[in-house]
C-alpha cells in the first residue's frame, strides 16, 4: 500500500503528495508538529502499514489527511474513543491520536480523562494553540488570561487548564510537553511517548498565527515561534518578558512516566480468564 | 589564625611587593575553586589579600578569570599587565590569551594542554570546517615564558578516575612554585572540595606536585600538544544543496528570520529563496521550522568521502 521510505528522514516519504500543499495558514505551528511526529515515526522505523493516525476535528484534526499511512479522521472530540476501539481490535497497530485543545479539553474532555484512566497503549498529541482555530478563533479551555478571541471580546477572564497536570492526575502513564521551536526535542519526546507501553499524552505548544496571533497582536510568524522561548524560559529573560504568548513558566520535557498495567493486555487476560469478550 | 604577618615567598617572587596569581580558564572547569584555595592559603600567611573574579557571565564555556593578590600591603584588586607572578591556565588558549599579564622576566605559566574550542572558534559552522583555534606550539610559548609548566592535567586527572580534578593537579604544580607548606595545601583543599571527592583531590594534588618536581629536576616532561588538525578548507566542507519547493512555500518568513547565516529571503512572489549558497552551513533549521515542508536540506557526501 505505502511507498517505501529512504534511510535518512525525508518527510515527503510520509506525506500524501497528491494532497499537498496542506491547508494550514502560513506559519501555523501545527505543520511543525506534524514534522516532529513523522520524524519520530521514521526514527522508530515503524512500518507505515502498521501505523494508524487518528484525529478529531479542527485544524489539528485535519493533519491525518496528509499522512501516508492508515488514517482515521473522526468526529469532533471523539478521536480517543475511535482510537480506543481501533487499538483493542487491532493491538498490532501503533495508534497515534492528533487532537487540539478544543477537541480534547472542551468537547472531548471526558474522553481524554477516561483514556488517561484506562491507560491503553495510545499516543495522544495535543496541539495546543490556545484557541479554536478552525472555527474562526473562539476561546478554548487553554486560552491565557486577557487574550482576545471572538468569544472573549473584552479579554479572557477564565482560568486555563494545565493539560499535562490534568492528564497526569487522570492517570496517563507518560506525560510530556514541548514547544514546536525545539523541533528535535519535540521529536525525541514523541518518540519516547510512542515507545512507551501505555497511554502517552504529549502537549505540543503550537501557534495559531493567522487568527489568535493576529487578533492578539502577537507578531509575525517568526516572532510567534521565537516567543515560545520566552514562554518556557522566562527566567532567561530576567522574568521581564513583554507580552508573553502564554505566560509561564511551563515545564517542558518528560513530566511523568510510570509503568502502570496497560489496558489492552489487562483486558485480554481478563477476557481469557472469564471466557468471554472478543479479544483477538 | 597562625599569622606570620610577612608573606612567605617562593623563590621566584620579590618580597617587597604583592604576589600576583592569575587563574584563568573556561566556565565549569573550576577556576574559582583554584582561586579560592590560593586565597585561603595566602590568608593564613599574609596581612592583606585581595581576590576578584569574573565568572564568564556564569555560562559554561565562557572565559573565566580570577585575580589573587597577597602580601604585606595590597591596594588594587586586579593585576596589571606584565605583573602576574604566576598564571594558572586550565585551558591552553586561555593561557595564551592571558600571557600579556605574565611577568616577562620571572613569571611562571602553569597551563593544562587541554583544548576547549570556544564558540568564536567555530565561526565557520559548516561541517568539517577548520576551527579558528590558535595553533601555537609549546616550543613557541616556551621561548617567551620564563618558567613554563605545560602539562596534560586533564589526562592525569582522568587516570585518577575523575577528569574534574584537573584543576587540583594544577594546584599541585602551583604549590611547588610558592613556599607554603604542603600540609596546608592539603588541608585547605580538603576544606573546599565536596566531601566525596576529598581523597581523589588529594591524590591529584600529589600527582601535580610530583610532576613539577620532575620539571625542577630538569627532566623534559612537557606534555605533547595535540592541536586541532588544520585541513585545507575546500576539501572538508560538505556541499549543501537546498531544495526549496515554491509550490508548497506560503511565504510565512519563518525560515528567513530563523536562518543563523541570514542567507534566505522572500522573493517578489513571497517565496523563500537562497541568497548566497556559500553562506549556507546545512544546519537544517529552515527545514525543521518550515510548517509547509517546503525546504529539504541535502548534505552531499562527496566531501565526506575526501575526509576519510
Ligand atoms: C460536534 C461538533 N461541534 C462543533 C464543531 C465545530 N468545530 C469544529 S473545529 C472546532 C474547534 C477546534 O478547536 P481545536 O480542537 O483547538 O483545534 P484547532 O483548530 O485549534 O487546531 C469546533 C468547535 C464540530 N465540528 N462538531
Ligand atoms: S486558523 Fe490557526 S490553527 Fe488553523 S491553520 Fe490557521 S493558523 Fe493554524
Ligand atoms: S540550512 Fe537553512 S537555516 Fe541553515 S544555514 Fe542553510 S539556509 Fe540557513
Ligand atoms: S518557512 Fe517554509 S513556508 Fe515559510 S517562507 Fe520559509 S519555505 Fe516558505
Ligand atoms: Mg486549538
Amino acid at each position: 500500500m505505502n511507498r517505501p521510505v529512504s534511510k535518512d528522514f525525508d518527510i515527503r516519504d510520509y506525506l500524501r503528495l497528491d494532497r499537498m500543499p496542506h491547508f494550514l495558514c502560513p506559519g501555523c505551528g501545527h505543520g511543525i508538529a506534524l514534522r516532529a511526529l513523522l520524524w519520530a515515526i521514521h526514527e522508530l522505523d515503524l512500518n507505515k502499514d502498521k501505523l494508524a493516525v487518528v484525529s478529531g476535528i479542527g485544524c489539528s484534526g485535519r493533519l491525518s489527511a496528509y499522512v501516508d499511512a492508515n488514517t482515521y479522521h473522526t468526529t469532533h472530540g471523539r478521536p480517543l474513543a475511535f482510537a480506543t476501539g481501533l487499538k483493542l481490535a487491532r493491538p498490532d497497530l501503533t495508534v497515534v491520536v492528533i487532537t487540539g485543545d478544543g477537541d480534547s479539553l472542551a468537547i472531548g474532555g471526558n474522553h481524554l480523562i477516561h483514556a488517561c484512566r484506562r491507560n491503553l497503549d495510545l499516543t495522544c498529541l495535543m496541539l495546543n494553540n490556545e484557541v479554536y482555530g478552525m472555527t474562526g478563533g473562539q476561546a478554548s479551555p487553554t486560552t491565557s488570561a486577557d487574550r482576545y478571541t471572538t468569544t472573549t471580546p473584552l479579554g479572557n477572564h477564565e482560568p486555563r487548564f494545565d493539560a499535562c497536570k490534568l492528564a497526569q492526575a487522570a492517570g496517563a502513564s507518560f506525560v510530556g510537553r514541548e514547544v514546536t521551536l525545539q523541533l528535535p526535542a519535540l521529536k525525541n519526546l514523541i518518540r519516547e511517548g510512542i515507545a512507551h507501553a501505555g497511554f502517552s499524552f504529549v502537549e505540543v505548544m503550537s501557534d495559531c498565527t493567522e487568527i489568535y496571533g493576529r487578533k492578539n497582536e502577537l507578531g509575525s510568524s517568526p516572532e510567534m515561534v521565537l516567543r515560545q522561548k520566552h514562554d518556557v524560559r522566562p527566567e532567561s529573560y530576567g522574568n521581564q518578558v513583554e507580552r508573553p504568548f502564554r505566560p509561564g513558566p511551563w515545564q517542558t520535557g518528560i513530566l511523568a512516566r510510570d509503568e502502570r498495567v496497560e489496558y489492552g493486555a489487562a483486558w485480554r487476560s481478563h477476557c481469557a480468564q472469564h471466557g468471554g469478550g472478543v479479544a483477538p | 589564625m597562625s599569622a606570620t604577618l610577612e608573606p612567605v615567598f617562593g623563590a621566584n617572587v620579590d618580597a617587597t611587593r604583592p604576589t600576583n596569581v592569575l587563574v584563568v580558564g573556561v566556565g565549569g572547569q573550576g577556576v574559582i575553586m583554584v582561586s579560592k584555595v590560593m586565597a585561603r592559603i595566602a590568608q593564613l600567611h599574609c596581612r592583606e589579600i585581595k581576590q576578584s573574579e569574573v565568572h564568564g557571565m556564569a555560562k559554561r564555556g565562557g572565559s573565566v578569570f580570577s585575580h589573587v593578590r597577597f602580601g604585606a600591603e595590597v591596594w588594587a584588586p586586579t593585576i596589571a599587565l606584565g605583573e602576574a607572578d604566576v598564571v594558572v591556565a586550565l585551558e591552553w588558549a586561555e593561557g595564551l590569551r592571558w600571557l600579556p599579564y605574565l611577568n616577562p622576566v620571572s613569571g611562571s605559566l602553569i597551563v593544562d594542554t587541554k583544548r576547549i574550542v570556544p564558540p568564536f572558534g567555530c565561526i565557520d559552522r559548516r561541517r568539517g570546517a577548520t576551527l579558528a583555534y590558535p595553533d601555537t606550539r609549546i616550543a613557541e610559548v616556551a621561548a617567551h615564558v620564563p618558567n613554563l609548566y605545560a602539562l596534560d592535567a586533564e589526562g592525569m586527572a582522568e587516570a585518577l578516575g575523575n577528569p574534574r580534578v584537573a584543576n587540583t593537579v594544577l594546584l599541585g604544580v602551583l604549590s611547588t612554585t610558592l613556599d607554603f607548606p604542603a600540609e596546608e595545601w592539603r588541608r585547605v583543599i580538603a576544606e573546599f572540595v565536596p566531601a566525596a571527592t576529598v581523597s581523589t583531590n588529594l591524590e591529584a594534588l600529589e600527582v601535580g606536585r610530583k610532576w613539577a618536581r620532575r620539571v625542577h629536576e630538569g627532566e623534559a616532561v612537557t606534555a605533547p600538544l595535540n592541536l586541532p588538525q588544520a585541513r585545507p578548507a575546500a576539501a572538508v566542507v560538505d556541499s549543501v544543496a537546498l531544495d526549496i519547493n515554491p509550490a508548497w512555500c506560503k511565504g510565512c518568513d519563518i525560515c528567513v528570520k530563523m536562518c543563523p547565516e541570514l542567507c534566505l529571503r522572500l522573493n517578489e512572489n513571497q517565496k523563500a529563496e537562497l541568497t548566497d549558497a556559500a553562506l549556507c552551513t546545512g544546519c537544517h533549521i529552515c527545514e525543521w521550522l518550515c510548517p509547509d515542508f517546503a525546504i529539504k536540506v541535502n548534505l552531499l557526501p562527496t566531501a565526506e568521502a575526501q575526509h576519510a
